[in-house]
């Protein structure tokens, strides 16, 4: 039985075989990224932030004693044996108690902004998530098309790109966001509520499409040229089949390195439109609103932007820090000797 | 590993950069200078500045209506009528303005007879005439004027708006004896205070019938605005010639000079008073909870809140499910807390029930009918009509407090078993939006400064003739039959009669208040701010036009 990767019979200065293992370009990115700690410390940072956020339902219930949106203006906590107004006759909240309600303190309705934290931030990431897989799904297809027919399909999808990268995404996001807040979304018989999570999902997902499409087209329009493509081709492959089965499997690469840099950039620019008001509707929370409606009261309760704000910097920072390292990692040319 | 410490490095960097960016910003604020309350001798002359939060909507008079519009209007452009210069209910006083003396009015109140003073000059120099008077008018129509429908009880004014008439027939003017008749389509008590808008003080008739923004017509008063920059700055300048007409009344104006800035950002604006380096915060901005008990504990000198006759409500839509249904509205009465929206008001409103403010004749001194919070029995009542999860639309502004307070009370209609979708929009749009039948707003934030010191001027928000299928102002489509016969039947008493009416206001506010035809809140209370620099006891708040610049008085 021969082990895999053993080149049999062939010897050097009549020593023992050399033994060398083959691996595959994955487990090979798999080793380089498991040897970047740097990357792995920051995915991993992410991932707790993730976690925590995804569990803001145990701790509002079982911790704080409160939902996001409960308003407890005129009510008092006991801090230190004394009895502290949760809002101020002048509409000043609470700072942070350490305790566990009202952990990092109130907001001016007088809700926990622990609960608001973390409520905001699953919002934010959903609205990342699924902002990335819009703009990775409609990317992918316009890509593939008109990199692989070329000529008026091309023609066509690109200039759709060209006018859709001619706005700024942050322009285009609040004048689309500003318009549905409304009336919400219809698509045929799909009907998303204005304050709906998905109205900002689809509008990030939509203007961040050509930041994709652009350059996968360009690997598409280079891989359909490539020897096996013609052979898949020579075989009587249709062209759907040669798009999914032969070019689609050769952009895994590329889409992976996009997936977190585009969750990131998702999450950003989520907190963006919704400082601008045309993001997360009220009451619900994104570190976005929660900045926004923070910055107004920056003097007597910093807290109220910091909080969100450090929690934003440390999850796009995450997550953007991780998605370098996987670039390296899938990166062929990366150096040899990190990777072994 | 190099890399990494780079890394590790970078983080740490962006982190203290934030927080000391932050913190930087918070500690600005607290090392603002004291501020030095000392008193002495007041003197003529000299400049002041004030910072308003946003641009009035235009400083033509025929097109101003916003309350800093009024401001700068209303010491520039004298009408027949106006106000006694004084603070608080003193000053809804009606005094003769351009006219000789207060209207007569005769023909079971159809008809008003003025004479316009004689020898009046426009700030340029040239006459006034009587005539100018009907033009003002006609301009305002043509102009839509912001509260051009107080105008339309003028006769033939409807036809002029609309273009089916060449020239306003329901005044007729005399230029030889001053003379100005008005006749209405049918009486209306609240007509002196009509006259008395900066809107109605007369204009050259050379002046275009398009709204101007850098070359405004000349007025009669006491300062002219000049050195506009539309959207940023404006001055208001002394008119050398007013002093020579002697109008009873009205002050000439101690400053030479008023600039006018816009400054968005309250924090910095009222920072800047604080620190003396801005002589007035103006009443239309808010000076932030966050700066308020600075503010409070050192200017305390110059510095007041006062209350001005406003309405804060809520509309609920009686047109549409769930609030055409009455115990709907109760439920929302013994729900809402108005002490809570007060404390998000950040100190500066008034908690009250009845929908004509105090200081208004016609505000009642009964305990509010439904007693609250009460949340176990809004939900009782909910239950009971069967309204459990029946969807509201509830609509609020994107602007502090109303945001906060809209948001307040989107939870509470939550608590009490509605399905809320809470719609915050944009200021500049709000009005137009929930003013339109098709938006189908069921319930949202409202609120009224009075336009005039009357209760009918209230009303007017609930009267049915004010439901319109586009910027309708009744957002609740109130349409109650006894509620109507009663407006339509006081609102006839002259503005000089009013008390003798006040008890029968008072009733049919207890009445609009069982109903719960909408649900009041509260009132307003601005606030009055200026540098040491300005003689503060001296200084005019009046009821109307707010901040009386013509009353400002420089310390020695």
């Amino acid at each position: 039985m021969q082990s895999e990767g053993l080149l049999p019979g062939f010897r050097f200065g009549g020593k023992e075989p050399l033994v060398v293992a083959g691996l595959s370009p994955s487990r090979l990115a798999m080793r380089r990224l498991r040897h970047n700690v740097v990357a792995l410390a920051f995915g991993g940072m992410f991932l707790v932030v993730a976690a925590l956020c995804f569990m803001a339902p145990l701790y509002a219930r079982y911790v704080a004693h409160t939902g996001p949106n409960d308003n407890h203006v005129m009510e008092t906590i006991v801090i230190g044996g004394h009895r502290v107004d949760v809002v101020s006759p002048i509409g000043i909240p609470i700072g942070p108690t350490w305790h566990s309600r009202f952990f990092f303190g109130a907001d001016f309705n007088g809700r926990d902004l622990a609960v608001r934290l973390l409520y905001g931030g699953r919002n934010s990431l959903v609205i990342g998530f699924s902002a990335t897989a819009i703009t990775i799904v409609c990317a992918l297809v316009i890509a593939l098309l008109a990199g692989y027919y070329r000529g008026w399909v091309d023609i066509v999808l690109t200039r759709f790109l060209d006018l859709l990268w001619a706005y700024p995404a942050v322009l285009l996001g609040v004048a689309i966001g500003t318009s549905l807040v409304l009336g919400g979304l219809s698509i045929g018989p799909l009907h998303v509520s204005g304050n709906s999570l998905y109205v900002p999902a689809v509008i990030i997902g939509f203007v961040n499409i050509p930041y994709v499409a652009k350059p996968i087209r360009g690997e598409v329009l280079l891989l359909r040229e490539r020897e096996f493509v013609d052979a898949a081709r020579v075989l009587g492959l249709n062209p759907l089949r040669i798009i999914f089965s032969e070019i689609l499997p050769n952009l895994s690469s590329t889409i992976i390195v996009f997936v977190p840099l585009m969750i990131a950039n998702s999450i950003l620019l989520e907190a963006g439109l919704s400082y601008l008001g045309a993001g997360v509707q009220p009451p619900n929370a994104s570190w976005g609103t929660m900045i926004s409606s923070g910055v107004e009261y920056i003097t007597s309760s910093p807290y109220l932007v910091l909080v969100p704000g450090i929690t934003l910097i440390v999850a796009v920072l995450g997550i953007n820090v991780f998605g370098d390292g996987l670039r390296d990692a899938l990166d062929p040319r990366a150096a040899i000797s990190k990777a072994h | 590993m190099a890399n990494n410490r780079k890394k590790w490095a970078s983080l740490a960097a962006v982190l203290c950069t934030s927080a000391m960016a932050i913190t930087a910003i918070s500690v600005g604020s607290a090392n603002a200078s004291a501020s030095r309350t000392g008193k002495s001798a007041v003197v003529n002359g000299g400049t002041a500045t004030v910072d308003m939060p946003g641009y009035p909507n235009s400083l033509d008079p025929q097109e101003g209506y916003t309350l800093n519009a009024g401001e700068a209007d209303w010491i520039v452009y004298t009408p027949l009528l106006t106000y006694v210069h004084k603070s608080g209910l003193a000053g809804t006083q009606i005094i003769p303005g351009l006219a000789t003396a207060l209207p007569v009015v005769t023909d079971n109140g159809t008809t008003y007879t003025l004479t316009l003073r004689k020898g009046l000059e426009y700030s340029n120099g040239a006459a006034v005439v009587a005539s100018d008077f009907k033009f003002a008018v006609e301009r305002a129509l043509k102009l839509n004027w912001g509260a051009s429908s107080f105008l339309l009880v003028i006769q033939g004014a409807a036809a002029y708006q609309s273009g089916h008439a060449s020239t306003l027939t329901g005044i007729t003017t005399d230029d030889a004896t001053g003379r100005i008749t008005i006749k209405l389509t049918s009486s209306y008590g609240a007509f002196d205070n009509v006259l008395c808008f900066p809107a109605l003080s007369p204009v050259p008739q050379t002046t275009p019938m398009t709204v101007q923004t850098t070359h405004l017509p000349p007025g009669v008063g006491a300062y002219v605005i000049e050195n506009i920059v539309p959207d940023v700055s404006f001055d208001l300048v002394k008119n050398p010639l007013f002093a020579k007409f002697h109008i009873p009344g009205i002050p000439l104006g101690h400053l030479n000079e008023i600039e006018v800035s816009v400054d968005s950002n309250s924090v910095s604006a009222a920072e800047a008073v604080l620190d003396n380096q801005v002589d007035a915060f103006d009443v239309t901005g808010n000076i932030p909870p966050s700066l308020l008990g600075t503010v409070e504990s050192r200017a305390s000198s110059r510095f007041a809140k006062v209350i001005v006759a406003s309405t804060d409500y809520f509309f609920l839509n009686e047109s549409m499910p769930p609030f055409n249904n009455e115990q709907a509205r109760i439920a929302v009465s013994y729900a809402v807390d108005r002490n809570a929206l007060a404390r998000l008001g950040g100190g500066f409103t008034v908690p009250d029930c009845y929908f004509v403010p105090v200081g208004i004749p016609g505000h009642p001194t009964s305990p509010c009918p439904y007693p609250s919070p009460n949340l176990a029995k809004a939900k009782a009542l909910v239950k009971a009509a069967h309204l459990v999860g029946t969807k509201v639309s509830v609509y609020g502004w994107s602007q502090s407090p109303g945001e906060a307070q809209v948001e307040y009370y989107a939870s509470v209609l939550t608590n009490i078993g509605f399905k809320v979708d809470l719609k915050i929009i944009n200021p500049s749009i709000y009005w137009s939006t929930i003013g339109n039948v098709k938006t189908g707003a069921q319930t949202g934030i409202a609120g009224q400064f009075l336009d005039f010191p009357n209760p009918g001027d209230f009303f007017l928000l609930l009267d049915a003739r004010n439901i319109h299928p586009v910027n309708s102002d009744n957002f609740g489509n109130v349409d109650d039959p006894h509620l109507q016969a009663t407006i339509e039947s006081l609102e006839k008493v002259p503005a000089s009669q009013l008390a003798s009416v006040a008890k029968q206001w008072a009733a049919l506010s207890v009445y609009a208040a069982q109903k719960v035809l909408a649900y009041t809140w509260g009132s307003s209370q601005l606030p009055e701010f200026l540098s040491n620099r300005i003689d503060f006891k001296t200084a005019v708040f009046q009821p109307l036009f707010m901040d009386d610049w013509s009353s400002w008085e420089l310390n020695s």
